[in-house]
């Protein structure tokens, strides 16, 4: 999945899910929108969709850090990256 | 007219002594006899408090129905068989949480901060796995911790119950709905059952702090609807979950309206 798709879902996220149009890259997602933990969790839920594997404990908390769309980006790519490495090494 | 106001009042007075005081020193009593030894040789810990609080307040309402006979509790079966579910419930009444308790041999909740700072009790609820309602404890890892313990306790058969209104309703209506218990139930991938509590807030009379011994009162507890929502659909949306359940709680409400 290129940066532009992973970009293009998570959008499409914020638009169903949060009700959010066109939110900025950068935008701090918890004073922009009141993103708070709750939103938080069905993120994670709808990350695990969008990757098709469940997300391990620890991944799940990496991700609680996250405050823009642009890192919820790496962290998609950084944990698609690793699934995809260990999966290689197996 | 005075008189029997006087005799009744008191005779409230002295049955909410008895009945708070079993709750309080009940606590005491059994932390010692039974709450150490489980919480020092038990293998589940959690579990085993979460039964000894279950028995404790089973006890405290069979206080409750030989104190107070004129009032009767109507609990359905299907409420007693459930488990494995988020419960969801209708708050009226500081006896809600408890009268749930009593039900469920294996049960979890999200309680208020200010509870836990309580002591003994504090240490006891934050041992049974019930979950502070602090931000602290659900934001960040804190809550992905919880989160999980939630969905092992629930595939080990127990039940989390939760009252979505966040706080008791002072007039018998529905309060706004906060959607966390939806969004936890879909971590969880848990069935919702939805449990309706009728009468417990004229037994026990928000504001008065008084039992209400008078009155003849029929308390109910029924499960009104169960939902087992998609989670993975791509149709699937927490708002229309959380709608679907507001919308049925008030049918429910309207139709006891009806009645009277």
């Amino acid at each position: 999945m290129t940066r532009q798709e992973i970009e293009g879902e998570i959008l499409s996220i914020f638009r169903r899910e949060f009700e959010v149009e066109n939110p900025g890259m950068d935008d701090n997602l918890r004073e922009a929108y009141g993103f708070d933990s709750i939103d938080a969790i069905e993120l994670l839920l709808g990350i695990e969709k969008l990757l098709g594997f469940d997300l391990t404990q620890e991944e799940k908390k990496q991700a609680m850090d996250i405050r823009t769309i642009n890192q919820i980006c790496d962290y998609i790519e950084r944990i698609a990256q690793a699934r995809a490495a260990a999966a290689g090494k197996k | 007219m005075f008189f029997s106001r006087c005799f009744w009042l008191a005779i409230d007075f002295f049955i909410t002594i008895l009945l708070w005081g079993y709750f309080l020193f009940g606590y005491l009593f059994l932390l010692l006899l039974f709450y150490i030894p489980a919480y020092i040789f038990s293998e589940n810990r959690a579990g085993a408090l979460q039964n000894l609080n279950h028995v404790h307040l089973k006890i405290f309402f069979a206080w409750t129905r030989l104190l107070i006979p004129r009032t009767k509790f109507a609990i359905q079966k299907e409420v007693r068989e459930i488990h494995s579910s988020v419960v969801v419930c209708n708050h009226i009444s500081y006896l809600d949480p408890i009268l749930l308790i009593s039900i469920f041999q294996r049960q979890r909740t999200i309680v208020k901060n200010t509870f836990f700072q309580v002591p003994i009790f504090g240490w006891f609820l934050r041992n049974s796995g019930y979950v502070p309602s602090a931000p602290s404890e659900m934001m960040g890892p804190a809550m992905i911790n919880n989160l999980e313990s939630i969905k092992e306790h629930l595939a080990a058969g127990g039940n989390l119950f939760v009252f979505p209104e966040g706080t008791r309703s002072r007039d018998g209506k529905l309060a706004p709905f906060n959607k966390g218990v939806f969004s936890i139930a879909r971590y969880c991938n848990a069935p919702l059952k939805l449990i309706y509590i009728k009468n417990t807030n004229k037994l026990f009379r928000p504001g008065l702090f008084l039992f209400n011994a008078r009155d003849f009162i029929k308390i109910q507890v029924e499960l009104i609807s169960f939902l087992e929502p998609d989670y993975k659909g791509n149709n699937f949306s927490i708002s229309a979950v959380a709608d679907e359940t507001r919308r049925l709680y008030e049918a429910r409400i309207a139709a006891d309206e009806n009645e009277t």
